[in-house]
């Protein structure tokens, strides 16, 4: 209780709005270097972060990344044109097609803005937009989230969110009657992507909280991949490698239910679950879970996350027939589970200046692994 | 599904609800830690991780509304 009296506006006004919001200035300058095996994809992104409270209404936090994405990706292709995304063709070879990397690199820019407006009654309303830009895509997005308090002592909260993306690849013309395919020429393909939620917030004791939330997801547009290819066995048993095919709406669904609890002053630990599904007949799981430890100037992170999905209804390895009106050879829409280590130490140089360091290992059960070390610094003012 | 839900939402209800209390606005200290802050102290980091996930599997949601698209196809 003695807590109270030493308290300032600011600081109560933080314990108020605990679990929804930090009051804090501060900037944060993170990179990555993501490397997967087998020489496939590896990123390096460097990113900065800027967090300023304007009084105690409002909050306005700011992100910036730049992405070097370069590697390969494994797809079919006419091996008798070269290992390309685009060596594509009809009545090809039986020999000359493969299943292998194809070489790629990306530039992307991505940057957020996301502004916390506080009301009297210490409701919330978080505005959002985020654009990001590859040579051969953009997007855009603006949100907003809603929170509600149900009690005066702030230990209940709901909250509802709405994001509509609109987004833009460019795919090579074989795909698309919207240009003529025979002159190398890409068109410009839409979709949209809208995304609502729905959590509830209670704070159980001075130690814990919990939030469930309940998701829906609607795409619609163009949802494949530029750079994944399938095969046709047609029925004269010759073969064609075409662009992959997938239906152009998608609609999913899901639960999430997050749990933090205080184990003592030094030692906090988080655990969640996620359930998803979806029209393509992807269902799957996630279990999260996180540990913090605190000593002196330290602090250790440490995390283990489970994840398992089923396959999307149109997916093969294999070669498809063709009387399949959706078709795609991507691993990531195969029946898959993986699984992420991570762990982190975060060292207080000084009162405002606090740097990390730390790495994952992500295991994929189509052979994926990859390896990600991040290092960073914050300062807070 | 929606008999998963309603059995977990209601299978939720009766255990927390014999768990809560009431929690004065100064007795939350230590929810304010940001080591309980949902998605922890560092945001970056968690966006890496979000992002790395969505682009290597085939499932996304349930972390929040707003977040941002990529050419992760």
């Amino acid at each position: 209780m003695q807590l109270k009296t030493y308290l300032s506006l600011p600081a109560a006004a933080l314990l108020l709005s605990a679990i929804s919001a930090q009051a804090e200035d501060y900037v944060s300058v993170q990179y990555l270097n993501y490397s997967e095996s087998d020489d496939r994809t590896t990123v390096s992104a460097p990113s900065i972060e800027i967090n300023k409270d304007f009084g105690t209404d409002y909050t306005l936090n700011v992100q910036a990344t730049s992405d070097s994405v370069s590697g390969a990706s494994p797809t079919y292709y006419d091996a008798s044109s070269g290992p390309s995304a685009y060596s594509r063709g009809q009545d090809i070879d039986p020999d000359d097609i493969e299943f292998g990397n194809i070489d790629y690199k990306e530039e992307r820019m991505a940057g957020s803005a996301l502004l916390t407006t506080r009301f009297d009654n210490r409701d919330e309303l978080k505005t959002g937009v985020a654009l990001s830009y590859e040579h051969d895509f953009r997007s855009i997005e603006g949100s907003a989230d809603y929170m509600h308090w149900l009690d005066s002592s702030k230990n209940q909260s709901i909250s509802l969110g709405f994001a509509y993306q609109s987004n833009q690849s460019l795919v090579e013309c074989d795909y698309s009657d919207a240009c003529d395919g025979t002159s190398g020429a890409s068109a410009a393909l839409d979709s949209d992507v809208i995304t609502t939620q729905a959590s509830f917030m209670q704070v159980i004791d001075q130690d814990s909280y919990i939030k469930a939330s309940l998701f829906y997801i609607a795409e619609d547009g163009y949802l494949g991949s530029p750079y994944h290819n399938v095969v046709r066995e047609n029925t004269d048993n010759t073969l064609d490698v075409l662009h992959e095919v997938r239906p152009d709406t998608r609609t999913a669904y899901g639960a999430s239910a997050k749990y933090a609890r205080a184990l003592s002053d030094a030692v906090a630990l988080h655990v969640g679950y996620r359930y998803y599904s979806d029209d393509w007949e992807i269902d799957s799981h996630t279990i999260d879970t996180e540990i913090y430890y605190e000593f002196g100037d330290f602090m250790i992170n440490a995390g283990l996350r489970y994840y398992m999905q089923s396959e999307a209804s149109f997916y093969s390895p294999d070669y498809f027939s063709a009387d399949k009106q959706y078709a795609t050879s991507d691993e990531r829409l195969s029946d898959l589970d993986a699984i992420d280590y991570k762990l982190h130490a975060y060292y207080d140089v000084t009162e405002d200046v606090t740097v990390n360091l730390g790495g994952s290992f992500y295991d994929q059960s189509t052979g994926l692994s990859a390896v990600s070390i991040v290092a960073g610094v914050r300062y807070s003012f | 599904m929606r008999t998963t839900l309603t059995l977990l939402i209601a299978a939720s209800a009766l255990f927390f609800g014999g768990c809560v209390k009431e929690v004065k606005p100064w007795e939350k200290e230590t929810l304010a830690k940001d080591t309980m802050k949902e998605g922890g102290p560092n945001t970056l980091l968690k966006s890496y991780e979000e992002h790395t996930f969505t682009s290597k599997e085939a499932s996304k949601g349930g972390g929040g509304v707003a977040g941002g698209g990529c050419g992760c196809n």
